[in-house]
Protein backbone atom coordinates (compact mmCIF):
# COMPACT_ATOMS: atom_id res chain seq x y z
CA UNK A 1 0.00 0.00 0.00
CA UNK A 2 2.77 2.12 0.49
CA UNK A 3 4.43 1.74 -2.46
CA UNK A 4 2.10 4.05 -4.09
CA UNK A 5 1.61 8.21 -3.07
CA UNK A 6 -1.77 8.49 -5.08
CA UNK A 7 -3.37 5.74 -2.20
CA UNK A 8 -1.40 7.78 0.74
CA UNK A 9 -2.80 10.83 -0.49
CA UNK A 10 -6.55 9.64 -0.43
CA UNK A 11 -6.13 7.80 2.80
CA UNK A 12 -4.58 11.22 4.48
CA UNK A 13 -7.88 13.17 2.70
CA UNK A 14 -10.38 10.48 4.11
CA UNK A 15 -8.84 10.74 7.59
CA UNK A 16 -9.24 14.26 7.25
CA UNK A 17 -12.71 14.33 5.80
CA UNK A 18 -13.98 12.27 9.07
CA UNK A 19 -11.55 14.64 11.24
CA UNK A 20 -13.37 17.63 9.70
CA UNK A 21 -17.05 15.63 10.29
CA UNK A 22 -16.32 14.98 13.84
CA UNK A 23 -15.39 18.09 15.06
CA UNK A 24 -17.74 20.43 13.34
CA UNK A 25 -20.33 22.47 15.55
CA UNK A 26 -22.88 22.51 12.84
CA UNK A 27 -24.66 20.24 10.60
CA UNK A 28 -23.30 21.92 6.96
CA UNK A 29 -19.44 21.75 8.23
CA UNK A 30 -20.50 17.98 8.86
CA UNK A 31 -21.85 17.65 5.67
CA UNK A 32 -18.57 19.03 3.94
CA UNK A 33 -16.57 16.42 5.91
CA UNK A 34 -18.79 13.98 4.84
CA UNK A 35 -18.42 14.76 1.53
CA UNK A 36 -14.94 15.28 1.29
CA UNK A 37 -14.21 11.89 3.43
CA UNK A 38 -16.64 10.42 -0.18
CA UNK A 39 -15.02 12.19 -2.91
CA UNK A 40 -11.60 10.27 -1.47
CA UNK A 41 -12.73 6.82 -0.54
CA UNK A 42 -14.19 6.18 -4.38
CA UNK A 43 -10.80 6.63 -5.81
CA UNK A 44 -9.62 4.04 -3.13
CA UNK A 45 -12.24 2.02 -4.18
CA UNK A 46 -12.15 1.83 -7.87
CA UNK A 47 -8.36 1.31 -8.20
CA UNK A 48 -7.69 -1.53 -10.17
CA UNK A 49 -9.97 -1.66 -13.26
CA UNK A 50 -12.05 -5.20 -12.59
CA UNK A 51 -15.93 -5.33 -13.00
CA UNK A 52 -16.65 -5.86 -9.43
CA UNK A 53 -14.59 -2.92 -7.89
CA UNK A 54 -15.86 -0.70 -10.40
CA UNK A 55 -19.63 -1.69 -9.59
CA UNK A 56 -18.73 -1.66 -6.03
CA UNK A 57 -17.70 2.05 -6.08
CA UNK A 58 -20.52 2.77 -8.64
CA UNK A 59 -22.97 1.33 -5.71
CA UNK A 60 -21.35 3.26 -3.14
CA UNK A 61 -21.03 6.79 -4.83
CA UNK A 62 -24.93 6.67 -5.67
CA UNK A 63 -26.12 5.63 -2.49
CA UNK A 64 -23.84 8.16 -0.58
CA UNK A 65 -24.49 10.80 -2.67
CA UNK A 66 -28.56 10.19 -1.81
CA UNK A 67 -27.76 10.18 1.65
CA UNK A 68 -25.56 12.92 1.55
CA UNK A 69 -28.02 15.50 -0.37
CA UNK A 70 -31.10 14.38 2.22
CA UNK A 71 -28.73 15.25 5.06
CA UNK A 72 -28.37 18.74 3.61
CA UNK A 73 -32.18 19.07 2.90
CA UNK A 74 -33.19 18.02 6.38
CA UNK A 75 -30.05 20.02 8.23
CA UNK A 76 -31.41 23.40 6.01
CA UNK A 77 -35.06 23.01 7.29
CA UNK A 78 -33.89 22.43 11.11
CA UNK A 79 -31.87 25.88 10.44
CA UNK A 80 -35.14 26.83 8.76
CA UNK A 81 -36.93 25.84 11.94
CA UNK A 82 -34.53 28.45 14.17
CA UNK A 83 -34.76 31.29 12.20
CA UNK A 84 -37.80 31.83 10.92
CA UNK A 85 -41.57 31.60 13.25
CA UNK A 86 -42.44 28.58 11.53
CA UNK A 87 -43.50 25.41 13.34
CA UNK A 88 -41.60 22.55 12.07
CA UNK A 89 -41.25 19.62 14.73
CA UNK A 90 -38.09 18.80 15.54
CA UNK A 91 -37.96 15.11 15.78
CA UNK A 92 -39.23 15.14 12.42
CA UNK A 93 -36.19 16.57 10.78
CA UNK A 94 -34.25 14.58 13.08
CA UNK A 95 -35.64 11.59 11.58
CA UNK A 96 -35.04 12.37 8.19
CA UNK A 97 -31.13 13.31 9.15
CA UNK A 98 -30.86 10.43 11.11
CA UNK A 99 -32.37 8.09 8.14
CA UNK A 100 -29.76 9.85 5.86
CA UNK A 101 -27.03 8.65 8.53
CA UNK A 102 -28.07 5.23 8.94
CA UNK A 103 -27.98 4.99 5.16
CA UNK A 104 -24.27 6.19 4.68
CA UNK A 105 -23.32 3.54 7.12
CA UNK A 106 -25.11 1.06 6.04
CA UNK A 107 -27.43 -0.19 9.11
CA UNK A 108 -30.74 -2.18 8.48
CA UNK A 109 -33.23 -0.81 7.08
CA UNK A 110 -31.37 0.63 4.77
CA UNK A 111 -28.09 -1.90 4.89
CA UNK A 112 -29.18 -3.47 1.49
CA UNK A 113 -26.27 -1.64 -0.56
CA UNK A 114 -23.88 -2.91 1.65
CA UNK A 115 -22.87 -7.06 1.38
CA UNK A 116 -23.64 -6.24 -2.63
CA UNK A 117 -20.56 -3.86 -2.40
CA UNK A 118 -18.43 -5.93 -0.04
CA UNK A 119 -18.16 -8.67 -2.24
CA UNK A 120 -16.34 -6.43 -4.84
CA UNK A 121 -13.89 -5.13 -2.80
CA UNK A 122 -9.99 -5.91 -2.17
CA UNK A 123 -9.85 -7.03 1.77
CA UNK A 124 -8.09 -3.07 2.72
CA UNK A 125 -11.13 -1.34 1.22
CA UNK A 126 -13.14 -3.48 2.84
CA UNK A 127 -11.24 -2.90 6.34
CA UNK A 128 -11.84 0.52 5.88
CA UNK A 129 -15.15 0.88 4.45
CA UNK A 130 -16.38 -1.69 7.72
CA UNK A 131 -14.57 0.31 10.31
CA UNK A 132 -13.35 3.92 9.69
CA UNK A 133 -16.39 4.64 7.33
CA UNK A 134 -18.67 4.12 10.38
CA UNK A 135 -17.38 6.98 12.48
CA UNK A 136 -18.45 10.07 10.86
CA UNK A 137 -21.99 8.91 10.63
CA UNK A 138 -22.35 7.22 14.65
CA UNK A 139 -21.01 10.90 15.86
CA UNK A 140 -23.63 12.60 13.95
CA UNK A 141 -26.02 10.43 15.29
CA UNK A 142 -25.03 10.58 18.75
CA UNK A 143 -26.09 14.11 18.50
CA UNK A 144 -29.66 13.54 17.73
CA UNK A 145 -32.07 13.07 20.14
CA UNK A 146 -34.65 10.46 18.78
CA UNK A 147 -35.03 7.29 20.55
CA UNK A 148 -37.74 5.46 18.12
CA UNK A 149 -35.92 4.91 14.79
CA UNK A 150 -32.62 4.51 16.39
CA UNK A 151 -34.30 1.01 18.54
CA UNK A 152 -35.69 0.00 15.55
CA UNK A 153 -32.63 0.54 13.60
CA UNK A 154 -30.72 -1.19 16.48
CA UNK A 155 -32.96 -4.30 16.40
CA UNK A 156 -33.73 -4.99 12.48
CA UNK A 157 -29.77 -4.31 12.42
CA UNK A 158 -29.15 -7.56 14.74
CA UNK A 159 -31.40 -9.80 13.43
CA UNK A 160 -30.43 -8.72 9.81
CA UNK A 161 -26.72 -9.29 10.96
CA UNK A 162 -27.69 -12.35 12.69
CA UNK A 163 -30.19 -13.93 9.79
CA UNK A 164 -28.18 -12.45 6.48
CA UNK A 165 -25.09 -14.38 7.81
CA UNK A 166 -26.33 -17.61 8.22
CA UNK A 167 -26.27 -18.64 4.58
CA UNK A 168 -23.07 -17.21 3.40
CA UNK A 169 -20.03 -18.64 2.27
CA UNK A 170 -18.59 -16.29 0.88
CA UNK A 171 -16.17 -14.67 3.65
CA UNK A 172 -16.36 -10.50 2.36
CA UNK A 173 -20.24 -10.99 2.67
CA UNK A 174 -19.73 -12.90 6.23
CA UNK A 175 -18.02 -10.02 7.78
CA UNK A 176 -20.44 -7.94 5.94
CA UNK A 177 -23.17 -9.16 8.20
CA UNK A 178 -21.00 -9.02 10.66
CA UNK A 179 -20.63 -6.09 10.65
CA UNK A 180 -24.50 -4.79 10.63
CA UNK A 181 -24.90 -6.96 13.69
CA UNK A 182 -21.91 -5.02 15.02
CA UNK A 183 -23.37 -1.88 13.91
CA UNK A 184 -26.85 -2.58 15.92
CA UNK A 185 -24.93 -2.97 18.82
CA UNK A 186 -22.84 0.37 18.65
CA UNK A 187 -26.17 2.03 17.61
CA UNK A 188 -27.41 0.42 21.17
CA UNK A 189 -24.42 1.66 22.95
CA UNK A 190 -24.64 5.25 21.41
CA UNK A 191 -27.60 5.46 23.47
CA UNK A 192 -25.61 4.67 27.10
CA UNK A 193 -22.53 6.92 26.42
CA UNK A 194 -19.76 7.85 24.11
CA UNK A 195 -17.18 6.26 26.03
CA UNK A 196 -19.26 3.10 25.60
CA UNK A 197 -19.46 3.34 22.01
CA UNK A 198 -15.71 4.22 21.25
CA UNK A 199 -14.18 0.79 23.58
CA UNK A 200 -16.43 -0.87 21.48
CA UNK A 201 -15.83 0.36 18.19
CA UNK A 202 -11.68 -0.07 19.18
CA UNK A 203 -12.37 -3.46 20.05
CA UNK A 204 -14.43 -4.25 17.08
CA UNK A 205 -11.95 -2.55 14.71
CA UNK A 206 -8.72 -4.39 16.18
CA UNK A 207 -10.65 -7.52 15.94
CA UNK A 208 -11.84 -6.99 11.97
CA UNK A 209 -8.24 -5.87 11.08
CA UNK A 210 -6.89 -9.01 12.71
CA UNK A 211 -8.78 -11.10 10.49
CA UNK A 212 -8.79 -8.88 7.29
CA UNK A 213 -4.98 -8.70 8.14
CA UNK A 214 -4.96 -12.54 7.64
CA UNK A 215 -7.25 -12.53 4.56
CA UNK A 216 -5.86 -10.00 2.91
CA UNK A 217 -2.30 -12.11 3.06
CA UNK A 218 -2.95 -15.13 1.92
CA UNK A 219 -5.77 -13.67 -0.26
CA UNK A 220 -8.74 -16.01 1.28
CA UNK A 221 -12.35 -15.14 -0.21
CA UNK A 222 -14.04 -17.90 0.25
CA UNK A 223 -14.93 -20.82 2.84
CA UNK A 224 -13.15 -23.25 1.15
CA UNK A 225 -10.51 -21.65 1.05
CA UNK A 226 -10.26 -21.13 4.48
CA UNK A 227 -10.43 -24.72 5.46
CA UNK A 228 -7.74 -25.48 2.67
CA UNK A 229 -5.48 -23.17 3.61
CA UNK A 230 -1.68 -24.80 4.06
CA UNK A 231 0.25 -22.95 6.90
CA UNK A 232 3.90 -24.24 8.07
CA UNK A 233 2.50 -24.22 11.39
CA UNK A 234 -1.17 -25.62 12.70
CA UNK A 235 -0.89 -23.77 15.38
CA UNK A 236 -1.21 -20.35 13.64
CA UNK A 237 -4.06 -21.62 11.42
CA UNK A 238 -5.58 -22.37 14.80
CA UNK A 239 -5.52 -19.43 16.28
CA UNK A 240 -7.00 -17.58 13.12
CA UNK A 241 -10.08 -19.76 14.03
CA UNK A 242 -9.67 -18.31 17.64
CA UNK A 243 -9.98 -15.03 16.00
CA UNK A 244 -13.38 -15.86 14.25
CA UNK A 245 -14.79 -16.98 17.79
CA UNK A 246 -13.42 -13.59 19.40
CA UNK A 247 -15.26 -11.61 17.00
CA UNK A 248 -18.83 -13.73 17.45
CA UNK A 249 -18.17 -12.79 21.12
CA UNK A 250 -17.76 -15.79 22.60
CA UNK A 251 -16.45 -15.49 26.71
CA UNK A 252 -13.07 -16.24 27.09
CA UNK A 253 -11.70 -14.17 24.63
CA UNK A 254 -11.74 -10.49 23.87
CA UNK A 255 -14.45 -9.44 21.51
CA UNK A 256 -16.52 -10.32 24.88
CA UNK A 257 -15.17 -7.50 26.47
CA UNK A 258 -17.62 -4.86 24.65
CA UNK A 259 -20.92 -6.78 24.43
CA UNK A 260 -20.57 -7.36 28.22
CA UNK A 261 -20.06 -4.07 28.84
CA UNK A 262 -23.12 -2.95 26.69
CA UNK A 263 -24.95 -5.53 28.14
CA UNK A 264 -24.25 -4.66 31.86
CA UNK A 265 -25.28 -0.72 31.21
CA UNK A 266 -28.28 -2.03 29.24
CA UNK A 267 -29.85 -3.50 32.20
CA UNK A 268 -28.89 -0.32 34.47
CA UNK A 269 -31.07 1.27 31.83
CA UNK A 270 -33.61 -1.32 32.12
CA UNK A 271 -33.55 -2.05 28.62
CA UNK A 272 -34.55 -5.60 28.82
CA UNK A 273 -36.53 -6.60 25.64
CA UNK A 274 -33.99 -4.49 23.10
CA UNK A 275 -31.12 -6.34 24.84
CA UNK A 276 -32.82 -9.82 24.77
CA UNK A 277 -33.40 -9.40 21.03
CA UNK A 278 -29.83 -8.16 20.48
CA UNK A 279 -28.00 -10.90 22.78
CA UNK A 280 -30.42 -14.12 21.00
CA UNK A 281 -28.94 -12.66 17.78
CA UNK A 282 -25.48 -12.50 18.58
CA UNK A 283 -25.94 -16.19 19.60
CA UNK A 284 -27.11 -16.51 15.93
CA UNK A 285 -23.91 -14.55 14.71
CA UNK A 286 -21.90 -16.91 17.49
CA UNK A 287 -23.89 -19.50 15.62
CA UNK A 288 -22.42 -19.62 11.87
CA UNK A 289 -18.72 -18.72 13.35
CA UNK A 290 -18.65 -21.88 15.05
CA UNK A 291 -19.89 -23.97 12.57
CA UNK A 292 -16.91 -22.72 10.56
CA UNK A 293 -14.60 -23.28 13.38
CA UNK A 294 -15.89 -26.85 14.19
CA UNK A 295 -15.36 -28.03 10.51
CA UNK A 296 -11.97 -26.52 10.62
CA UNK A 297 -10.88 -27.99 14.37
CA UNK A 298 -12.89 -31.29 13.52
CA UNK A 299 -12.80 -32.89 10.35
CA UNK A 300 -9.68 -33.54 7.99
CA UNK A 301 -9.33 -31.69 4.95
CA UNK A 302 -6.77 -31.68 2.19
CA UNK A 303 -4.47 -28.51 2.32
CA UNK A 304 -2.86 -27.39 -1.07
CA UNK A 305 0.56 -26.82 0.28
CA UNK A 306 2.39 -26.27 -3.21
CA UNK A 307 1.96 -22.04 -2.92
CA UNK A 308 4.68 -20.48 -1.85
CA UNK A 309 3.89 -17.03 0.36
CA UNK A 310 5.93 -15.01 0.07
CA UNK A 311 3.98 -12.03 1.60
CA UNK A 312 4.10 -13.81 5.46
CA UNK A 313 7.66 -12.79 6.29
CA UNK A 314 8.70 -12.33 9.85
CA UNK A 315 7.57 -8.94 10.44
CA UNK A 316 3.56 -10.22 9.31
CA UNK A 317 4.07 -13.32 11.32
CA UNK A 318 4.52 -11.08 14.21
CA UNK A 319 2.19 -8.47 14.06
CA UNK A 320 -0.39 -11.07 13.39
CA UNK A 321 1.14 -13.61 16.82
CA UNK A 322 0.97 -10.19 18.89
CA UNK A 323 -2.61 -9.14 17.62
CA UNK A 324 -3.99 -12.37 18.05
CA UNK A 325 -2.72 -12.63 21.83
CA UNK A 326 -4.68 -9.90 22.94
CA UNK A 327 -6.97 -10.81 21.40
CA UNK A 328 -7.37 -14.35 22.93
CA UNK A 329 -6.08 -13.30 26.41
CA UNK A 330 -6.72 -9.70 26.16
CA UNK A 331 -9.68 -10.34 29.06
CA UNK A 332 -7.79 -11.62 31.61
CA UNK A 333 -5.39 -8.74 30.66
CA UNK A 334 -7.61 -6.27 30.94
CA UNK A 335 -9.07 -6.87 34.39
CA UNK A 336 -5.29 -7.14 35.36
CA UNK A 337 -5.56 -3.14 34.19
CA UNK A 338 -8.54 -2.33 36.23
CA UNK A 339 -6.29 -3.58 39.39
CA UNK A 340 -3.28 -1.83 38.30
CA UNK A 341 -4.61 1.64 38.18
CA UNK B 1 -47.30 33.70 4.12
CA UNK B 2 -45.25 34.20 0.73
CA UNK B 3 -42.01 33.20 2.51
CA UNK B 4 -43.87 29.42 2.48
CA UNK B 5 -44.27 29.60 -0.96
CA UNK B 6 -40.37 30.71 -2.03
CA UNK B 7 -39.61 27.53 0.61
CA UNK B 8 -42.21 24.94 -1.16
CA UNK B 9 -40.69 25.37 -4.50
CA UNK B 10 -37.63 23.25 -4.22
CA UNK B 11 -38.56 21.50 -1.42
CA UNK B 12 -41.47 20.10 -3.57
CA UNK B 13 -38.98 19.90 -6.71
CA UNK B 14 -36.45 17.74 -4.51
CA UNK B 15 -38.41 15.38 -3.34
CA UNK B 16 -39.44 15.08 -7.25
CA UNK B 17 -35.80 14.54 -7.86
CA UNK B 18 -35.68 11.78 -5.58
CA UNK B 19 -37.88 9.99 -6.63
CA UNK B 20 -36.46 10.40 -10.57
CA UNK B 21 -33.32 9.45 -8.73
CA UNK B 22 -34.50 5.99 -8.09
CA UNK B 23 -36.69 5.32 -10.14
CA UNK B 24 -34.60 5.09 -13.26
CA UNK B 25 -34.31 1.70 -15.09
CA UNK B 26 -31.86 2.04 -17.85
CA UNK B 27 -28.84 4.29 -18.24
CA UNK B 28 -26.51 5.21 -15.05
CA UNK B 29 -26.15 8.73 -17.02
CA UNK B 30 -29.83 9.56 -16.68
CA UNK B 31 -29.26 8.57 -12.73
CA UNK B 32 -26.35 11.03 -12.54
CA UNK B 33 -28.32 13.85 -14.22
CA UNK B 34 -30.79 13.50 -11.92
CA UNK B 35 -28.86 14.09 -8.92
CA UNK B 36 -27.38 17.17 -10.44
CA UNK B 37 -30.75 18.11 -10.25
CA UNK B 38 -31.35 17.04 -6.35
CA UNK B 39 -28.33 18.93 -6.09
CA UNK B 40 -29.45 22.12 -7.90
CA UNK B 41 -32.48 22.37 -5.85
CA UNK B 42 -30.43 22.03 -2.98
CA UNK B 43 -28.53 25.16 -4.43
CA UNK B 44 -31.87 27.18 -4.40
CA UNK B 45 -32.36 25.87 -0.99
CA UNK B 46 -29.30 26.95 0.57
CA UNK B 47 -29.71 30.59 -1.20
CA UNK B 48 -32.97 31.14 -0.03
CA UNK B 49 -31.72 30.23 3.89
CA UNK B 50 -28.84 32.11 3.16
CA UNK B 51 -30.68 35.14 2.04
CA UNK B 52 -32.08 35.51 5.85
CA UNK B 53 -28.67 35.52 7.08
CA UNK B 54 -27.07 38.81 6.16
CA UNK B 55 -23.62 37.87 5.24
CA UNK B 56 -23.32 34.26 5.19
CA UNK B 57 -24.12 34.38 1.26
CA UNK B 58 -20.59 33.13 0.37
CA UNK B 59 -21.37 29.94 1.96
CA UNK B 60 -23.45 28.93 -1.53
CA UNK B 61 -19.81 29.43 -3.36
CA UNK B 62 -18.42 26.26 -1.58
CA UNK B 63 -22.09 24.25 -1.68
CA UNK B 64 -21.35 24.90 -4.96
CA UNK B 65 -18.18 23.60 -5.08
CA UNK B 66 -18.16 20.19 -3.49
CA UNK B 67 -21.92 19.76 -5.43
CA UNK B 68 -19.49 20.17 -8.65
CA UNK B 69 -16.97 17.75 -7.63
CA UNK B 70 -19.45 15.39 -7.02
CA UNK B 71 -20.93 15.09 -10.30
CA UNK B 72 -17.54 15.64 -11.92
CA UNK B 73 -17.18 11.72 -9.66
CA UNK B 74 -19.95 10.59 -10.81
CA UNK B 75 -19.14 11.53 -14.12
CA UNK B 76 -15.67 9.74 -14.01
CA UNK B 77 -17.14 6.50 -12.57
CA UNK B 78 -19.48 6.44 -15.25
CA UNK B 79 -16.27 6.88 -17.66
CA UNK B 80 -14.58 3.93 -14.95
CA UNK B 81 -17.85 1.81 -15.72
CA UNK B 82 -17.75 1.93 -19.48
CA UNK B 83 -14.19 0.84 -19.81
CA UNK B 84 -14.68 -2.06 -18.14
CA UNK B 85 -18.16 -3.04 -18.88
CA UNK B 86 -18.83 -1.22 -22.52
CA UNK B 87 -22.01 0.28 -21.92
CA UNK B 88 -24.26 1.66 -19.21
CA UNK B 89 -27.19 -0.09 -18.83
CA UNK B 90 -28.38 -1.45 -15.44
CA UNK B 91 -28.64 -4.73 -17.02
CA UNK B 92 -24.97 -5.47 -17.25
CA UNK B 93 -24.09 -5.20 -13.32
CA UNK B 94 -23.55 -8.63 -11.47
CA UNK B 95 -26.07 -9.27 -8.20
CA UNK B 96 -23.38 -9.92 -6.60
Amino acid sequence: MFNNSSKILFLTIMIIGTMITVTSNSWLGAWMGLEINLLSFIPLLSDNNNLTSTEASLKYFLTQALASTVLLFSSIILMLKNNMNIEINESFTSMIIMSALLLKMGAAPFHFWFPNMMEGLTWMNALMLMTWQKIAPLMLISYLNIKNLLLISVILSVIVGAIGGLNQTSLRKLMAFSSINHLGWMLMSLMISESVWLIYFMFYSFLSFILTFMFNIFKLFHLNQLFSWFMNSKVLKFTLFMNFLSLGGLPPFLGFLPKWLVIQELTFCNQYFTLTIMMMSTLITLFFYLRICYSAFMLNYYENNWTINTQFNNMNTNLYLICTFFSIFGLFLISLFFFML
Amino acid sequence: MIMILYWMLPMILFIFGLFCFVSNRKHLLSMLLSLEFIVLMLFFMLFIYLNLLSYEIYFSMMFLTFSVCEGALGLSILVSMIRTHGNDYFQSFSIM
